[in-house]
C-alpha cells in the first residue's frame, strides 16, 4: 500500500524554479503495479524519486506499507525505506562481480555473510542467471544487466518495488520478453510495484493501474482498459494509442447519447463523464480500429492512401479537408480516389471536452 | 584517391613540424649526454660517443642525495596536495557547503598568479628575520624566528599548496564525471552515506584517484620555481635546480647538466607509462562532461559551514596570501609590516616607476605578444591534429596523435636547454627572440591542448565534415568555416590555459633569456634577486590585470563566430 498526497517538487534551473511535481495525489493497493505514465518532462521520474527517497519533496505526504516515509518534518532516508529500484541505466556497479553486486543489497541490511550469498543465489536463480554470478559485471550484455539489477532490488526483500524507464535501453524484441518476465516476478513476489514508463503499450500490457501524467499533474487514474476504452480527456485519448479526433460541437443530449455536428456531419456519440450539456466545444474520438463497415454513424470519404499491413490495412481517408486514419480488411479495395462509407458505433465515439 | 590536394599537404607539413619540434629535445638531450664536446664545437657533431658524463654524474654521491631529495620533496608536496584537493574538490562538487561556486572560481584563479610568485610571497609571509609572521612574534611574543620557510617542510607547504588548483581540477573532473545512479542504487538497498562510500564510491573513484596522483608526482618532479627561490638555503637541491645551474653559469656544465635532464626524463617516462597503464589509452580523450547527470550532492546539515569555514581558509592560503601580499608589497615606498603608518604611507609610485622604465615595460609588451600568439598557434595545430587523427583516414595520422602527445614527458626545465643548446648549433639566429620562447611553448603546450580539443572533436559527428564535404566546399574552406566553429568550446579552453600557462611561465623562458627577450615572469625574478620586492608586487599585480583583460577579450571575441554554448 502506497499513499501519495499533495506531494510537490520543484527545482531550480537557469534562474527559475519550475515546478516539475506540483500537487499529485494518489494510493496504490498492497500487491498491485501501477505505471506512472506520461510524456517527458511530466514529473513523472520526479514523482518515482521522492518515492525512493532520492528527492526531498517540498511539501506533501508519502506512506508506504503504513509507515510515513514523508510528512512536514519528517523525511526518511532511501536507506532506511527497505525497497527495492531497477534504475534506467541498472546502475550495475562495475568494479564488482554480479554476485557481489545482488549480495550487496543485503549489507546494509546487516544480513551475515553466509547468508548474503545464500539468498543472492537465490534471487540469481529466480531472474535465471545463476551460471553467470562470478562474471565481472561490466562483462554483461544489456538484457543480463537489467535482471542483475532486478535481482538486487529483490533479494532484500523489500516492501515494495520501484521501476523507472527499466527497459527503455533494450532492443524491441527482448524489451516485450521482459516486461512480461518483470510481470511475472511481481505477480509471483506479490510486491507493490510503482512503474515509469513514457512508452504507452508498455503501461497499457504491463500495469494493474495506469496513472496518466502531464506537466506535473495527473491527468487521470485507471485499469488499462478503462483509460484505452473510456478516456476523459483528449490528451488520454491521444497519448494512448492512435486516434481520430474531429470538433464539434454538442446539439443534443438524450438518455446518455449525444448528438454532435461536425464538418463531416452530424455523429451520435457517447460522453464518458457525463458533464457535458448542449453549446459545448467537443472532440469526438474514433479510434481507427473502431471505423467499421457496421454502425449508425457514417462518414463518407475518399481514399486519399493505404498501405496494406498484413492482416489489416492501414489506410487515410479524406473526407472534406479531414484526414481520417483507419483500418480495414485485408481485402479492401486500396484504389485511391475510390469514394469510402465508414461506419462507428455510437459507444466507439467518445466526446471529450475541448481542451 | 590518388591526387595530392590541399588536405595531403597540410598533413605532410603537420608532420614535418612536429617532428622537428617533438624530435629535436629528445634526440639532443640523449646526444649531448653521450658527449664530451660542446654544442658549437666541431667533434659535437662526429659520431663518436662515450658514458664519460653518465660515469662522472651517477657516480657521485651528489647525484644520489638529489634523487633522494628530488623524490621525496615531491612525494611529500603531492601528498599534501592531494588531501587538500580532495578535501576541495568533494567541498566544491559534492556538497551543499555554502559559497561552494566562489570558492571554486577563487581557487581556479589562483592558475592565473605565476609560481614564482607564491614562492615569493610565502618567503616574505614566512622567512626569517623578513617574513610578516616571524616579525609580528618578534614584536608581539617576543619570539625569534618560530618558523623558517627555508626549509624542507617550508618548500613541501609552498609546493603543495601551489598544486591545489591543478589537483582540485583532476579530481573534481573525476568526481562530477561518477553517475550518482550508482550511490543512489546503494542508498536503496539500505547502505547509509559511510557504507557507501567505503564500497561504491572510494573503489569507483580508485582508478581516477591513482592517475591524479601520478600526474601530480609528475608536476611536482618538475617543479623548478618552489625549489629555486628555497632550495638553496634550505640545503634542498633537486634535479630541476641543478639542470638550471649548471646549464646558466659559466662555464656550462654541459655534461652534467645533460645527464641529469636524462635522469628527469627518465623518471619522468616511467611515470607517464604508468600513468597509461592505469587509465588506459582511451582515457586521453574522456570528455569531462559527456553525461547528462547532475552530480549527487551530500547534504552535510549544519556541518556545511564547518566545510565553507575551512575551505574558505584554505583557499585564503593558496590564492589569497600570495595576491594580497602583492598588492600590499606594491603600494609601500619601503617593505615593513602592516601597521596603520605603513597603511597611511600607500601610493602608486611603484608603479609610475615601472611604466618609465623600459626594462620592466619591454617585458610585459613581451609577454603580452607571446602568451596570445603561442596560445593561437598552439590551438591551430591541435585542431589540424585531432582533426587527422578523428576524422580521417589518411596514412601518418597516428604517427601524428603520437607526435602531439609524447611531449608531455618533456620536463619544461630540460625543454629549456635543449633548445637553447640546438640552437647554438643550428645556424638560425634564433637565440635571443622570441621566437624561440615561442617554439619551445608550442611544444611543451601541445599536449595538454590537444587533450582539450580531442574531446570536443569526439563531439563532432563525422557526418558534419562529410556533409560539408559533399555540398562541394574546398577542404580548407569546410575546416576554416565548418569545423572551428562547432569545435569552439573546446578551442577556447585550450587557447585560455595556453594563453594563461605561456603568459606566466618561468621556467623555460628563463632558460632561454638574454637582454632582448626577457618576459615579465623572468623579470619578476630579476627583481626578486636585486631584492626590489616593492617594485616586484606592482609588475606582478599588473601581469595579474593585463591577463584579466587578456581573458576577457578573448571571451568576447569568441561569442562573435561559432556555435553557441549551451546553458545547462
Amino acid at each position: 500500500m502506497i499513499e501519495v498526497a499533495g506531494l510537490r517538487k520543484s527545482f531550480a534551473a537557469g534562474g527559475q524554479t519550475i515546478a516539475a511535481v506540483d500537487g499529485v495525489d494518489f494510493s496504490i493497493k498492497a500487491g498491485a503495479m501501477a505505471t506512472l505514465l506520461g510524456p517527458s518532462g511530466c514529473g513523472k521520474t520526479t514523482t518515482l524519486r521522492c518515492l525512493a527517497g532520492l528527492e526531498r519533496p517540498d511539501s506533501g505526504r508519502i506512506a508506504i506499507g503504513g509507515a510515513t516515509m514523508v510528512d512536514t518534518g519528517v523525511f526518511v532516508p532511501p536507506q532506511r525505506r527497505n525497497l527495492g529500484m531497477v534504475f534506467q541505466s541498472y546502475a550495475i556497479w562495475p568494479h564488482m562481480s554480479v554476485l557481489e553486486n545482488v549480495a550487496y543489497a543485503l549489507e546494509g541490511r546487516g544480513v551475515p555473510r553466509a547468508e548474503r550469498r545464500k539468498r543472492a543465489m537465490e534471487a540469481l536463480a529466480l531472474v535465471q542467471l545463476t551460471e553467470l554470478a562470478e562474471r565481472a559485471a561490466p562483462r554483461l550484455s544489456g538484457g543480463q544487466q537489467q535482471r542483475v539489477a532486478i535481482a538486487r532490488a529483490l533479494v532484500g526483500q523489500p516492501q515494495a518495488l520501484l521501476f523507472d524507464e527499466p527497459l527503455s535501453n533494450l532492443d524491441a524484441k527482448l524489451r516485450i520478453e521482459m516486461r512480461n518476465e518483470l510481470k511475472r516476478i511481481q505477480r509471483e513476489s506479490g510486491l507493490t510495484a510503482v512503474y515509469v514508463t513514457h512508452d504507452q503499450a508498455e503501461a497499457l500490457a504491463i500495469s494493474d493501474e495506469i496513472i496518466l501524467m502531464r506537466a506535473g499533474h495527473i491527468v487521470e487514474r485507471g485499469t488499462p482498459v478503462d483509460v484505452y476504452r473510456r478516456p476523459r480527456h483528449v490528451f488520454t485519448a491521444q497519448f494512448l494509442g492512435s486516434t481520430n479526433l474531429i470538433p464539434g460541437m454538442v446539439a443534443e443530449v438524450n438518455c446518455g447519447r449525444l448528438a454532435i455536428t461536425t464538418a463531416l456531419g452530424r455523429i451520435l456519440g457517447v460522453d464518458p463523464t457525463g458533464a457535458l450539456r448542449g453549446g459545448a466545444k467537443v472532440m469526438v474520438s474514433i479510434r481507427p480500429e473502431d471505423l467499421a463497415t457496421d454502425g449508425i454513424n457514417t462518414i463518407e470519404g475518399r481514399m486519399a492512401f493505404a498501405a496494406f499491413a498484413g492482416a489489416v490495412v492501414e489506410a487515410v481517408v479524406l473526407c472534406g479537408d479531414t484526414k481520417i486514419q483507419c483500418l480495414l480488411d485485408g481485402d479492401a479495395d486500396l484504389t485511391p480516389g475510390r469514394s469510402v462509407v465508414l461506419r462507428a458505433k455510437p459507444e466507439a465515439c467518445l466526446v471529450l471536452a475541448e481542451e | 584517391m590518388t591526387r595530392l590536394g590541399l588536405k595531403e599537404a597540410a598533413l605532410a607539413l603537420l608532420i614535418a613540424v612536429l617532428a622537428y619540434q617533438v624530435i629535436v629535445p629528445f634526440a639532443m638531450i640523449i646526444w649531448t649526454s653521450l658527449k664530451l664536446a660542446r654544442p658549437g664545437e666541431p667533434d659535437f657533431l662526429s659520431l663518436s660517443f662515450t658514458f664519460a658524463n653518465y660515469l662522472r654524474a651517477y657516480g657521485g654521491e651528489a647525484f644520489w642525495r638529489i634523487s633522494l631529495n628530488t623524490l621525496s620533496f615531491a612525494f611529500a608536496a603531492t601528498l599534501i596536495a592531494f588531501v587538500i584537493g580532495a578535501f576541495m574538490a568533494w567541498v566544491i562538487e559534492r556538497t551543499h557547503t555554502p559559497l561552494a561556486g566562489l570558492i571554486g572560481v577563487l581557487l581556479i584563479g589562483r592558475i592565473a598568479i605565476p609560481g614564482i610568485l607564491i614562492a615569493i610571497s610565502w618567503i616574505l609571509v614566512a622567512s626569517p628575520n623578513i617574513g610578516l609572521i616571524n616579525q609580528m612574534a618578534l614584536r608581539l611574543a617576543g619570539l625569534r624566528n618560530p618558523i623558517n620557510i627555508y626549509s624542507f617542510s617550508g618548500m613541501v607547504f609552498v609546493q603543495a599548496l601551489e598544486l591545489v588548483p591543478l589537483t582540485y581540477l583532476l579530481l573534481g573532473a573525476a568526481f562530477k564525471a561518477m553517475d550518482p545512479r550508482l550511490e543512489e542504487a546503494s542508498a536503496m538497498t539500505g547502505a547509509g552515506h559511510w557504507h557507501t562510500l567505503r564500497r561504491i564510491s572510494l573503489p569507483l573513484a580508485l582508478p581516477a584517484v591513482a592517475a591524479a596522483l601520478l600526474l601530480l608526482f609528475l608536476t611536482t618532479i618538475e617543479a623548478f620555481e618552489v625549489p629555486l627561490l628555497m632550495g638553496t638555503r634550505a640545503g634542498m637541491r633537486v634535479y630541476t635546480t641543478e639542470i638550471f645551474y649548471d646549464t646558466s653559469r659559466t662555464p656550462v656544465d654541459w655534461g652534467l647538466s645533460s645527464t641529469y635532464a636524462v635522469a628527469l626524463l627518465a623518471v619522468a617516462i616511467v611515470l607517464l607509462f604508468a600513468y597509461f597503464r592505469l587509465v588506459g589509452h582511451g582515457e586521453r580523450y574522456q570528455t569531462i562532461t559527456g553525461k547528462d547527470f547532475r552530480p549527487r550532492r551530500i547534504d552535510l546539515g549544519p556541518w556545511r559551514y564547518a566545510t565553507c569555514v575551512l575551505a574558505l581558509a584554505l583557499v585564503f592560503l593558496i590564492t589569497g596570501v600570495p595576491f594580497l601580499m602583492m598588492l600590499y608589497a606594491s603600494l609601500l615606498p619601503f617593505y615593513q609590516v602592516p601597521s596603520t603608518a605603513a597603511f597611511a604611507s600607500m601610493s602608486l609610485d611603484n608603479y609610475w616607476t615601472l611604466f618609465q622604465n623600459s626594462k620592466t615595460v619591454t617585458p610585459m609588451i613581451n609577454s603580452s605578444i607571446l602568451g596570445p600568439a603561442v596560445a593561437t598557434a598552439v590551438v591551430l595545430v591541435v585542431a589540424l591534429i585531432s582533426y587527422f587523427v578523428q576524422k580521417t583516414r589518411l596514412p601518418g595520422r597516428r604517427l601524428l596523435d603520437f607526435l602531439g602527445f609524447a611531449p608531455v614527458a618533456i620536463p619544461s626545465v630540460v625543454l629549456g636547454a635543449t633548445f637553447f643548446w640546438f640552437y647554438l648549433i643550428v645556424p638560425l639566429p634564433l637565440i635571443g627572440t622570441l621566437t624561440i620562447i615561442g617554439l619551445a611553448y608550442l611544444t611543451k603546450y601541445m599536449p595538454v591542448a590537444l587533450r582539450f580539443v580531442s574531446a570536443s572533436m569526439m563531439q563532432v559527428h563525422a557526418e558534419l565534415d562529410e556533409a560539408a564535404q559533399v555540398a562541394g566546399g574546398s577542404w580548407a574552406r569546410n575546416f576554416l568555416k565548418i569545423m572551428l566553429p562547432l569545435l569552439k568550446p573546446g578551442l577556447l579552453a585550450a587557447w585560455l590555459w595556453v594563453m594563461v600557462h605561456a603568459y606566466r611561465e618561468l621556467t623555460i623562458a628563463l632558460m632561454l633569456a638574454r637582454s632582448q627577450n626577457r618576459t615579465a615572469s623572468v623579470v619578476i625574478f630579476d627583481l626578486w634577486e636585486e631584492g626590489s620586492f616593492l617594485r616586484l608586487g606592482a609588475l606582478a599585480v599588473l601581469m595579474f590585470g593585463l591577463l584579466s583583460v587578456l581573458c576577457a577579450l578573448a571571451r568576447v571575441i569568441s561569442a562573435r563566430f561559432g556555435v553557441e554554448e549551451q546553458v545547462a
